[in-house]
This record gives C-alpha cells, sequence and structure tokens, in this order.
C-alpha cells in the first residue's frame, strides 16, 4: 500500500515529512524579493504604454526628472544603444516561427497597452512612481486589433508591420485518415470552444534587485524568478557583460506557476538601471502591472466522429490561440502543447490539429502553469460529452470506452506523445466512487422535478510532464550537488528551484533515503548561480523528477565512499549505511557517519586510503523517454513522463442568475511514485482550484482600446474560501517506467481537468434548457446568455 | 507645482477641528476615514490630495437613539454595526445596515476599518451602503463653518463617486428614521467572493402591507422602486415583470441607466434585477411573517 | 515628514514618515519587520494584514500617520520557530501553506478568530479568512488548520 497524505514519518521517500522552511515561513522570518534592502538601495518604477498600437514620436522626461528623488528617467531610446534585445527562452525560430526583437524598452513602437516605454529611478518607491506618472509620451496611434480570429482576417491592423500577417505560427499535427475516419463514422459531432484569458496571479509579484559594483565589474541580480541560471545567459547576452561576473540569487519565491519564468523586459532593465545609478536599484512588480500576463486564450472548432457504441474514431481541430504581443518568455509558446496533447488519453488514431497562433495588441502570454496542455482537455473532454449525449450513453461509459488500456503503455498518440504509464479506468472509478456519482445522478433527477438545476461532469486528464524542448533552455535533465562535510552534515546544491511547492522537502527526503542519514541532517541550497551546479530551475513539473533523480545518483556516490571506508572501520567485507550509520548487514557492528566521515576526510592514508578522499558527487540525470529524433511523421518526443488524473465535479446552477456553485468535486491523481503525498497533494488541490477560478470567474477583460479592465482582485475574480469546496483528492500510484523513482511530475495537473469537468457539468445541469457550453469562464453573466440562447434555437 | 507634493495632513481631535480644518478647502482636500477606499486609490494616483484630513481621531463613532431615529457616527466601522445588531426588531434600521455589513467584500479586516460614513462619502456605486440608506430613507449630516444641513440619501448621491458633500463639509452622522418597516430583506449579488457586488436590493415589508425597495450597484446611483406586493408570490412573471418597469422607471426618472462594467453588462443587470429584487422581498417578507407569528 | 509613535510588538518606537507612507511601508521599511507582505495595494489580498489595537486591519489601506499612538502585532510576536503558537502549529502540520507569502497575514486573521471567538463555526472560519487570498492551497489545508487550532485550543483549555 502506498503512504497516504495523513501518514507522518521520518522524512524518508514516501513520507508525508512538513516542509522543512515551514517554521521560517510560519515566523515572517523568510526572506523574499522585497525583503533584501541593502543600504543605499534605490527603486524603479516603469513607465508603460497608453495606447494598444503606437510609433513613438517622443519621451518627455523633464517633469519627471524635476521631481525631488528622482536620480534618473532611462527612455527606451537611449536603452536601445545599451542593451541588446533579449534572446528568447524559446527561439521562434528553432520552431518554425516568426520572431521580433524583444527590448527591455521599445525605442520606437508600442504594440499593447502596458508595455514598457521608459523607466525612472527615485530615491523611495513611491517618488519613483509619482516621477513616473509624470512622464508624457507622444505617440503616433495607429489601428490596432484585440481579437486573435479577427487579427486572421485579410484587412486586420497588423501588430507588427514587417509581417506579411499576425500569424506567430500556422503548423499541423496528427496522423491518419481523420477525414476518411469522420466519413465512415456513425456519428458526427461539432463543437467550439473558446477559453478565456486568464492570468497566473501569484501573491507575491514580481521583483527584481540588481547591484552592478563598478569597482569589482560584477552584478548582483536578487529575483523572485524560476530560472536563475537563464536569467545569467539572457543578461549575459543583453548586457554583454561575462557571465561568470553575474550572481543571480533566487530569493524565497512567494508563488509562480509560470510567471517567474525568465525572459520578461523588467529583467535586463533592472539591472541596467544599476549600472546606469550606480547603485542598486530595486523594482517590485504593482498588482495591475502583474494582471498583464495572459496564461491562456484560444478558439477551438472541432469534429468528433464516433461508433454508434461511443468509440472515437477521429478527431479534427482548428485551433486559434491569441499570443497577444511577442515575448521572449516562453508564453508564446504554449499552445503548441495544447495541440500535441490532444487526442490526451483516449484512443483516437485519427487526428488533425490544425495550430495558429497569432499576434494581437493585447499584452503578451505569459508561461502558466498547464503550459498549455490545460486547453487540449477542454477540448477533449467537451468532445467526449457530445459523444455521450448524442448517443445517449452516460459520459463515463463513454470514457470508459475509449480510454487507452493499462496494458497498452507505453502507447504513441497520433500527434507523437509516447505516454510512459497510467491506469485510466481505475483513476475512472475512484474518482467516482469518491464523489457518489450514482448518488448523485440520483439527486440530479430529484432535483429537476423540484425545478433544481444539478450537473455531474467529468474529465481526464493528461499532463505530459519535465519536458524537453531541443535547442532551447527547456531542458529535460538537471544537475545536483551532494557534499558531505567533516561533521556527517549535508548540503545538497541543486540545480533546480521552488516556487513555493516544496521540492527542496522532497529533495532532501530523496537525498536522506538515498544516504542512509536522518532527514534533520540535510539542507538544500537552491536558487544560486555562483553555489549550485549549472541548472535549469523550476517549469513543467521537473523538480523532483530530475532534481530528485541527480540528487540521488550524487548521494549514491557518497554513500559508496561511507561504506567502503565503514566497512574498512567494522573490519567486515561490506557495510550499508542506515539511520546515520555505517553498519554491517550481518549485525557485528556500526560505525556512525559522522565518525566515516570524519575518518574519509582525515585519515586518507590509513583506514581511507586509495580512496579518492572526497565525500561530493556533482551528478546530472536524464529521464528515459524522450527522443528528439523525428519518426517517420516528423513527430519528437519531449516528455519523459504523464501524470494523469480524473476528475468528477457536481455543480447546482442558478438558473436565474447564472451563478454556479460547485456543490462536490472529487478528483482522483496519478503522479507515479509520490517522494511526499501530502506535498503532491497540495500541489494537486491549488491546481485544481486555480482551475476552478479559470472555470467559474477569473478573465482578464480588455477595453476597446486595449487596456486591461480587470486589473485588481475585486475586478479579476480569483477564487476566494467561500468559492470553492474541499475536494476529495484520491492517489493511485502508476510507477513511471523511465524515472529513477517511479514518480512523474505533479503540480500542474488539475488547472485542464478541473474547468473541463465543470463545463461538462454546467451542460450536464442545464440539459433541460438545451444549453450547449462553448466557453469559459462560466461567469453568471455567460451562463445566462447560453441559456438565452439556447431558448432562442428552441422556438425560433 | 506638479501634484505630487507632500500634503498637509492634520487629524484634528473633535469635530469642531474637522470643520476649522476644512475651511475654505477645495476638491484637493481628501478626508480620510477608515481609509479602505481612498488609501489605495491615493497609492495608485487616482486621488492626489494636496491636503488630508484624518478623521480618526475626531470622535464621530458611536450609534445613539433621537427622536424617532438610530443616529450613527459616519466612522462608525462595519464591525460596530454588526455587534449593535443585537435585540432589535426586524424592522430596525440596524438589522439591514447589520446584514449588508455582514456581507462586506474583503474580510473581518475592511469590516474592522470601513465605515459607513466613507462608504456614503465614497459613493462608489458597486457598495452596500449608498443602497442601503436610500431604503432606509436616510438623512446624512453635513457639518462645515456654515453650520449643518440635512441631505436625504436620494438627493446625497449622485453619480458614480459624487456626492451632495462639498469640499469645505464632512459628513458627520447619518440619521436613519424609525419608519414603518415591519422587516427588512437584503440580497448582494456577486459574481463571486471576491466580487464587487453587480446588484443589490434592500426590501422592507411596511406596516401597511405596502413594500419599500431600493436598488444598488445596478445603475450609477442608488434608486428607490415602487413595488406593489406579490399576490401570486415573487415568482410570478407578471409581479417580475411590474419590477423590472418598476426599475427602468426609477433609474430614467433619476436619470441613470443599468451600468456596463468589467463584471457584467447592463443587460444582464437588468436580467437579474427582479430576480435579486424578488429575492430580497422573499426575504422580507418571511422576516415580517416569523415576527407575525412570534407575536400571536 | 511627520513623526509618529508605534509601539510594535510591545515595543515602543518612532518614526518620521511621508503623511502618504503606508502603514505596510512603514512597519516593513521604518520599523524593519518583513514578515508583513504586500501583495496587491488594494485592501483585497490581506497579505498585509496586521493587527491594530487587536484588531486585525489591512495595513495597506490605512495610513501610516493615521496610526499614530497604535499598539500594533505583526507576524514577528506570534510565536518563535521553537515555541510556535497553536495556529501556526496547525498550519505547519495540515500543510496550509506552500510558498508561504499569504501565510503571516492568514494566521494573523485567524488569530484574530479565535481571541474573539473560541469555538467558531464552520461558516465563521471560512467568513474569517475570505478577506485573505491564497493561490497554492486552494483553502481546505487551511480550513482543516483552523480547525485543528481550534480544537488544539479546546482541549489545552480543558482543565
Amino acid at each position: 500500500m502506498s503512504a497516504t497524505a495523513t501518514d507522518r514519518g521520518t522524512g524518508r521517500i514516501g513520507q508525508a515529512a512538513r516542509k522543512r522552511d515551514g517554521a521560517l515561513l510560519l515566523t515572517g522570518g523568510a526572506r523574499y524579493i522585497d525583503d533584501v534592502r541593502p543600504p543605499g538601495t534605490l527603486y524603479a518604477a516603469v513607465v508603460r504604454s497608453t495606447v494598444a498600437n503606437a510609433r513613438i514620436r517622443r519621451v518627455h522626461a523633464g517633469e519627471a526628472e524635476a521631481l525631488p528623488g528622482t536620480v534618473l528617467v532611462l527612455t527606451g531610446e537611449r536603452a536601445r544603444d545599451l542593451a541588446a534585445p533579449t534572446p528568447y527562452f524559446i527561439d521562434p525560430l528553432v520552431r518554425g516561427a516568426r520572431r521580433v526583437d524583444i527590448r527591455c524598452l521599445e525605442p520606437d513602437r508600442v504594440v499593447f497597452v502596458g508595455q514598457p516605454v521608459a523607466a525612472v529611478v527615485a530615491d523611495t518607491r513611491e517618488g519613483a512612481q509619482r516621477a513616473a506618472r509624470l512622464v508624457r509620451v507622444d505617440y503616433d496611434v495607429l489601428p490596432h486589433v484585440l481579437d486573435a480570429e479577427r487579427a486572421l482576417e485579410p484587412d486586420a491592423p497588423r501588430v507588427y508591420a514587417e509581417w506579411p500577417d499576425n500569424v506567430v505560427l500556422s503548423k499541423s499535427y496528427g496522423t491518419g485518415d481523420p477525414d476518411g475516419a469522420l466519413e465512415s463514422a456513425d456519428v458526427v459531432v461539432e463543437g467550439t470552444f473558446r477559453s478565456g484569458r486568464t492570468t497566473t496571479a501569484p501573491i507575491e509579484p514580481r521583483g527584481f534587485l540588481a547591484h552592478w559594483d563598478e569597482h569589482a565589474q560584477t552584478l548582483t541580480m536578487h529575483g523572485s524568478c524560476q530560472n536563475p541560471h537563464q536569467l545569467r545567459w539572457m543578461l549575459s547576452a543583453t548586457l554583454g557583460i561575462p557571465e561568470n561576473r553575474i550572481r543571480v540569487v533566487t530569493e524565497k519565491v512567494g508563488g509562480s506557476f509560470g510567471l517567474k519564468m525568465q525572459g520578461q523586459p523588467e529583467e535586463t532593465l533592472v539591472a541596467l538601471l544599476s549600472m546606469l545609478a550606480g547603485a542598486p536599484v530595486k523594482w517590485i512588480e504593482d498588482r495591475r502591472e502583474s494582471f498583464l500576463a495572459g496564461s491562456r486564450q484560444q478558439v477551438h472548432r472541432f469534429t468528433v466522429g464516433a461508433r454508434s457504441d461511443g468509440r472515437i474514431v477521429a478527431l479534427v481541430d482548428r485551433i486559434v490561440a491569441d499570443a497577444g504581443a511577442m515575448t521572449a518568455q516562453a508564453g508564446w509558446a504554449m499552445p503548441n502543447m495544447s495541440a500535441t496533447t490532444l487526442p490526451s488519453g483516449y484512443r483516437v488514431p485519427d487526428c488533425r490539429i490544425d495550430l495558429s497562433i497569432v499576434a494581437t495588441n493585447k499584452p503578451p502570454l505569459s508561461a502558466a502553469r498547464g503550459f498549455g496542455k490545460d486547453s487540449a482537455h477542454l477540448v477533449m473532454e467537451r468532445a467526449v460529452d457530445l459523444v455521450a449525449r448524442r448517443l445517449g450513453l452516460d459520459p463515463a461509459v463513454v470514457r470508459e470506452r475509449n480510454f487507452i488500456r493499462s496494458d497498452e503503455f507505453p502507447y504513441r498518440t497520433s500527434t507523437g506523445l509516447n505516454i510512459d504509464s497510467g491506469d485510466f479506468h481505475g483513476l475512472l472509478d475512484k474518482a467516482t466512487t469518491s464523489l457518489g456519482y450514482r448518488r448523485w445522478r440520483e439527486r440530479q433527477r430529484e432535483a429537476r422535478a423540484s425545478g433544481e438545476h444539478i450537473g455531474l461532469g467529468l474529465a481526464l486528464e493528461l499532463t505530459p510532464e519535465s519536458s524537453d524542448s531541443p535547442g532551447s533552455f527547456v531542458s529535460g535533465f538537471d544537475t545536483t550537488t551532494v557534499r558531505m562535510s567533516v561533521t556527517g552534515s549535508v548540503t545538497v546544491l541543486t540545480g533546480v528551484t521552488s516556487p513555493g511547492g516544496g521540492n527542496d522537502t522532497g529533495i532532501a527526503q530523496i537525498v536522506a533515503t538515498e544516504l542512509g542519514v536522518p532527514l534533520e541532517w540535510v539542507r538544500v541550497v537552491q536558487g544560486d548561480t555562483d553555489r549550485c551546479p549549472n541548472g535549469f530551475g523550476n517549469f513543467s513539473g521537473r523538480s523532483m523528477v530530475v532534481g530528485g533523480g541527480s540528487a540521488a545518483l550524487a548521494a549514491r556516490d557518497v554513500r559508496r565512499t561511507l561504506a567502503l571506508v565503514g566497512a574498512r572501520m567494522l573490519g567486515v567485507p561490506d557495510a550499508e549505511v542506515r539511520d546515520g550509520a555505517v553498519v554491517d548487514p550481518a549485525g557485528a557492528g556500526a560505525v556512525p557517519v559522522p565518525e566515516v566521515a570524519l575518518a574519509v576526510l582525515t585519515r586518507s592514508f590509513d583506514v581511507a586510503s586509495g580512496v579518492e578522499p572526497i565525500l561530493e558527487s556533482t551528478r546530472a540525470y536524464k529521464p528515459g523517454n524522450i527522443d528528439h529524433r523525428p519518426d517517420a511523421h516528423g513527430r519528437i518526443q519531449p516528455y519523459p513522463t504523464y501524470s494523469s488524473c480524473v476528475h468528477a465535479a457536481a455543480v447546482r446552477v442558478d438558473a436565474e442568475t447564472g451563478r454556479v456553485e460547485i456543490a462536490d468535486y472529487a478528483m482522483a491523481h496519478d503522479c507515479g511514485t509520490m517522494i511526499n503525498p501530502a506535498l503532491v497533494e497540495g500541489q494537486a488541490w491549488g491546481a485544481v482550484v486555480m482551475g476552478l477560478g479559470a472555470a467559474l470567474s477569473e478573465q482578464l477583460v480588455f477595453g476597446e482600446d486595449g487596456a486591461t479592465l480587470s486589473d485588481r482582485f475585486k475586478s479579476y475574480l480569483m477564487p476566494r474560501a467561500a468559492d470553492v469546496p474541499e475536494i476529495r483528492m484520491e492517489h493511485q500510484v502508476t510507477p513511471s517506467p523511465y524515472t529513477m523513482h517511479g514518480n512523474k511530475g505533479a503540480g500542474e495537473a488539475g488547472v485542464g481537468g478541473a474547468q473541463a469537468a465543470i463545463a461538462n457539468a454546467v451542460e450536464d445541469a442545464l440539459s433541460p434548457f438545451g444549453v450547449v457550453v462553448d466557453r469559459v469562464p462560466l461567469t453568471p453573466p455567460a451562463v445566462l446568455e447560453l441559456i438565452r440562447r439556447a431558448a432562442q434555437e428552441v422556438a425560433p | 507645482m506638479t501634484g505630487e507634493d507632500t500634503p498637509r495632513y492634520t487629524a484634528p481631535a473633535d469635530l469642531d477641528g474637522v470643520v476649522a480644518a476644512l475651511e475654505g478647502a477645495d476638491e484637493g482636500t481628501v478626508l480620510v476615514g477608515g481609509g479602505t477606499m481612498v488609501v489605495p486609490a491615493m497609492t495608485h494616483g487616482h486621488v492626489v490630495p494636496s491636503a488630508l484630513v484624518d478623521l480618526g481621531r475626531a470622535g464621530l463613532t458611536g450609534i445613539r437613539e433621537e427622536d424617532g431615529a438610530t443616529v450613527v457616527g459616519a466612522m462608525t466601522d462595519y464591525a460596530s454595526l454588526l455587534a449593535a445588531d443585537t435585540d432589535r426588531g426586524p424592522g430596525h434600521p440596524l438589522r439591514l445596515l447589520a446584514r449588508a455589513a455582514a456581507g462586506i467584500t474583503g474580510g473581518p479586516q475592511i469590516r474592522n476599518r470601513g465605515t459607513l460614513g466613507g462608504s456614503a462619502s465614497y459613493a462608489n456605486p458597486a457598495s452596500d451602503v449608498p443602497g442601503c440608506l436610500v431604503a432606509l430613507g436616510a438623512r446624512l449630516r453635513l457639518a462645515s463653518a456654515r453650520g449643518v444641513r440635512e441631505v436625504p440619501a436620494q438627493e446625497f448621491f449622485l453619480g458614480a463617486f459624487r456626492t451632495a458633500r462639498r469640499p469645505d463639509e464632512v459628513l458627520a452622522e447619518l440619521v436613519l428614521p424609525h419608519g414603518d418597516a415591519l422587516a427588512w430583506g437584503y440580497v448582494k449579488f456577486k459574481l463571486a467572493e471576491s466580487s464587487w457586488p453587480v446588484v443589490t436590493s434592500a426590501a422592507a415589508v411596511l406596516a401597511g402591507g405596502g413594500l419599500r425597495v431600493a436598488l444598488g450597484a445596478a445603475a450609477d446611483r442608488p434608486v428607490a422602486l415602487d413595488v406593489p406586493a406579490p399576490h401570486r408570490g415573487t415568482a410570478d412573471p407578471a409581479w417580475r415583470a411590474l419590477v423590472a418597469d418598476g426599475a427602468a422607471r426609477a433609474l430614467a426618472d433619476r436619470g441613470a441607466a443599468f451600468v456596463d462594467d468589467v463584471l457584467a453588462d447592463a443587460h444582464y443587470r437588468a436580467a437579474v434585477t427582479p430576480v435579486i429584487v424578488a429575492r430580497a422581498v422573499e426575504g422580507a417578507l418571511r422576516g415580517a411573517d416569523r415576527q407575525e407569528r412570534g407575536r400571536a | 515628514m511627520n513623526r509618529i509613535r508605534l509601539n510594535v510588538n510591545g515595543e515602543d518606537r518612532e518614526v518620521e514618515v511621508d503623511p502618504r507612507r503606508l502603514l505596510v511601508h512603514a512597519v516593513r521599511e521604518e520599523v524593519g519587520l518583513t514578515g508583513t507582505h504586500v501583495g496587491c495595494l488594494t485592501g483585497d489580498c490581506g497579505a498585509c494584514t496586521v493587527l491594530v489595537d487587536d484588531r486585525s486591519v489591512k495595513s495597506c489601506s490605512v495610513l501610516a500617520v493615521s496610526a499614530d499612538g497604535a499598539r500594533l502585532r505583526t507576524i514577528e510576536d506570534l510565536g518563535t520557530e521553537d515555541d510556535l503558537d497553536p495556529v501556526q502549529r496547525a498550519f505547519l502540520e495540515e500543510f496550509a501553506f506552500q510558498c508561504g507569502y499569504c501565510l503571516p497575514g492568514m494566521l494573523l486573521t485567524v488569530r484574530e478568530l479565535l481571541d474573539r471567538d473560541p469555538d467558531p463555526g464552520e461558516e465563521d472560519i471560512v467568513q474569517a479568512v475570505s478577506g485573505n487570498l491564497c493561490r497554492c492551497t486552494g483553502y481546505g489545508p487551511i480550513l482543516r488548520a483552523v480547525r485543528s487550532a481550534v480544537r488544539a485550543t479546546r482541549e489545552a483549555d480543558r482543565p
């Protein structure tokens, strides 16, 4: 039996060790970026475009410069001479997409409201903000386009004048003969689905503190960021400073969810401002700035064909993804994963997914939990429900008939993903049992009789994790050093970082287990380019797979040396390391690890002679299953592991106001071996609630001028405690054959499935009205609109 | 003068001090009550004060009875309104204000800090207090060096963030007449826990059997409605149509209209208004019914 | 600049602030206690919650000058790493936080709830934390932790 979240242990693999930084966080002692304030720190504020598409005519800085306390005002024109364009995290050219130069401040043109055009440094944060408000910019305003489908029309305004159209990338995925399969299908159902533009909104916004030391010619950059090594590389590229003169230090990160991946203009900007000011310069993002970052927005027009027994035979989907303006951050590439994640965990050999990533005059996408995979599930799960509805079958039954069976893994999907393992039927059973699916069906019938609208929704969510994108810094491996000191204390230096989920605790558990020492001996250091080995930070649910894997390899090296020298000290041929001691497996004796460590490092010419006197190892870990050599169809396989989960939701819909209440919710989750079940559960729970927000209330709303109107938490409606139910969480463990501990990525699963389950549940609740759900978020106005439209269609 | 100069700050110790501090004040003089609305507005540059007058030390708190009315000091916070709502009948004005205070968005921190007078003076259309004050037929007592005047709530709220208060006046007290309400019903409809209210409705069952209803958040200012008694129940489509007409007429009379904003468009507000009014009326009817049965 | 007096966690402090200075910034920078966090500066997220004269307030929505003479309690006064407050202990046991950024505000809000009412009902608990946003946990573990803190308090009070 696997460990559960309620097990309490000493911190070995599989036990629910509490967060290692817990006491520090609980007492307010943790240091986040805004808590770093060296003497003489100056503050920066960014002047942002107020128009959606324009040539910049002139920047008037005089009033801002005259304000007492202002140190300097930097314009885009000057910044262009001082900093090169930001290199892309995922280069569009490598992906066959179009690119533009992205600069820290735009000198010539702006393409969205909120784009940085100038920056101010002042002696106080309020002073910088006041001065920024005094910078005026003259624009020659051009027509703009905010809607991606409109942007595809030939006469649409052009976001980038030098492009022939607004298409960033146009690409087709899939194999087989979907058109033929649709011809011969018993039923063919068409659908449309639109996802709203959401944002990640961690409670701590982004922030950086740059300190250029003119004397030493070194740049130290403290940041709330996920990818310190990539950031160092990027700063080197934009500012021309050798990488070995740049140190990036990640402070405690107050949540990220993709937002704090490297590639944003403010990174170079803050460093440049410090160089110009000759002092430490801090920039902390305002919440309104944070709301610029889009997470997703797509339109899918899909056709699905099925046999009369519910077996799906073909899927055709045309995706139009609204990228907003281009970004050097990874965000622009997310819709690729929407296409390749289809048809999810279903056996649909004949697929064609046509993807257009389209630029509009909205702020760019920023990497977001789910990374596009989430949107695939909205479409696939809607398609399954539409088939069920057309055939009069229960949606659970149609899912059972189409899931890839657990004996079919590894399974190559039509779009090319090689799913490592899973048991989707098991997950469905667990989720529906946990929810009380049949009981809710009865309640639904009774409620309908009394005019109440209850609905049930199911969704499978397949989450490809720990990706490696060829030729980019989206890396499928990582590196860790395990170092034991003369007293036996263990320092782990790893290339992966933690945005708050607790992978530092998980990695410590792996090292403690592999090394055979108590968890308390182990300290994990992350996010410092001067101390940690080269690595790639945090994204794609990779940290426990590759951070954990590399830590285990390094720990095993150290353990071997301890065992070897310990055995000599015991006078036995072989020894094991257990619970902080090197022991004779035959029970003849034991010697504490610190004594063995002391011997290795101080008696290297007697008891440790012939042994390299080092209790340290740096190892990289590459999981299996990744293959970048294109197959006959040109498909590559970028993911080692595929986590999976099934969501089951029960909702009540107030048909008079359109308000949806989540009555009950269950999630059955499988990420293979759980290193720390409580931390896995926490991640999954948080991801589900993020998905519930996207399903029901969260939405970035833009004015006709392109300004973000939903600019605070009273208009961008993130769930609060009263909005969401307590989730019934079930675990299933199907270990991955391709990772060291059988673990798969965790942390992203939830966002897409929750949206899909709620969309399906709302449609089910409103089936007496004939409502077809074609969008999220299902805000009360949206739901009322769906009811009104259905009524019109029924009674024309 | 950039408008970003450090403002003069005073925190008078009593109402006379506030009045003196406001003498000759212009639009740049900003009154700070609990701060929950005006302080964030200052942070983001929406309000740029040339002078700050802090009401926090001027008293202006407390609830007392006066000639058939309850008088609430403008600086009385929501938590105090909630605490004061004990042993009062369902038709007491404080019962309605407590219902509204209980649902204030932002948690106990805002209820501890936000004030009745502050919310009235800020006149955010998307808030509870203006609609409740109109429903209560409240009078707002404004003090200045020129003396004290009372303005009925209906005339106080002129539009979004606009009131009849002049720059040299301070809202000192709110007079809540004990009318003929037997019981209050209140419904605040939000899209989610976080959101500004989209439509609010306060409804009273009156001693004579009639109804008094006010609508908040639906338009740029609150309005009172004429609503007939729902003889066939509040779900009766004909009655709902009368409510919808009444709402449209009340808005038109005040030169107002359902608003379009980031949360909902005018069509949606118009569509849910009769629903929210119906629910508020139901609540009031239930309250009156309970009281009736309690008496019997 | 205005000179103000604050009693912070039992210690008298005098600081000079611009009258527009927010209480949260005065606490973090002039007083130097950085456990109180800034999340939105609009009074919505609750990360900046502190107790002013024993009542929870969002310190981004209070001018520092308005708090002149007040008694402040911040997260730094709740418990120490070696001697956690029962609310802190419950949050640790129940995995009721991840990144920890909303945590100090959440803890002080719950502390005030339990000081006011040691045995709150389910609805009271949900309402009490409804002014605090958390993006990591999905709230369930937080509600579990509050219930657990209530139980612990009840048991500790039992003679």
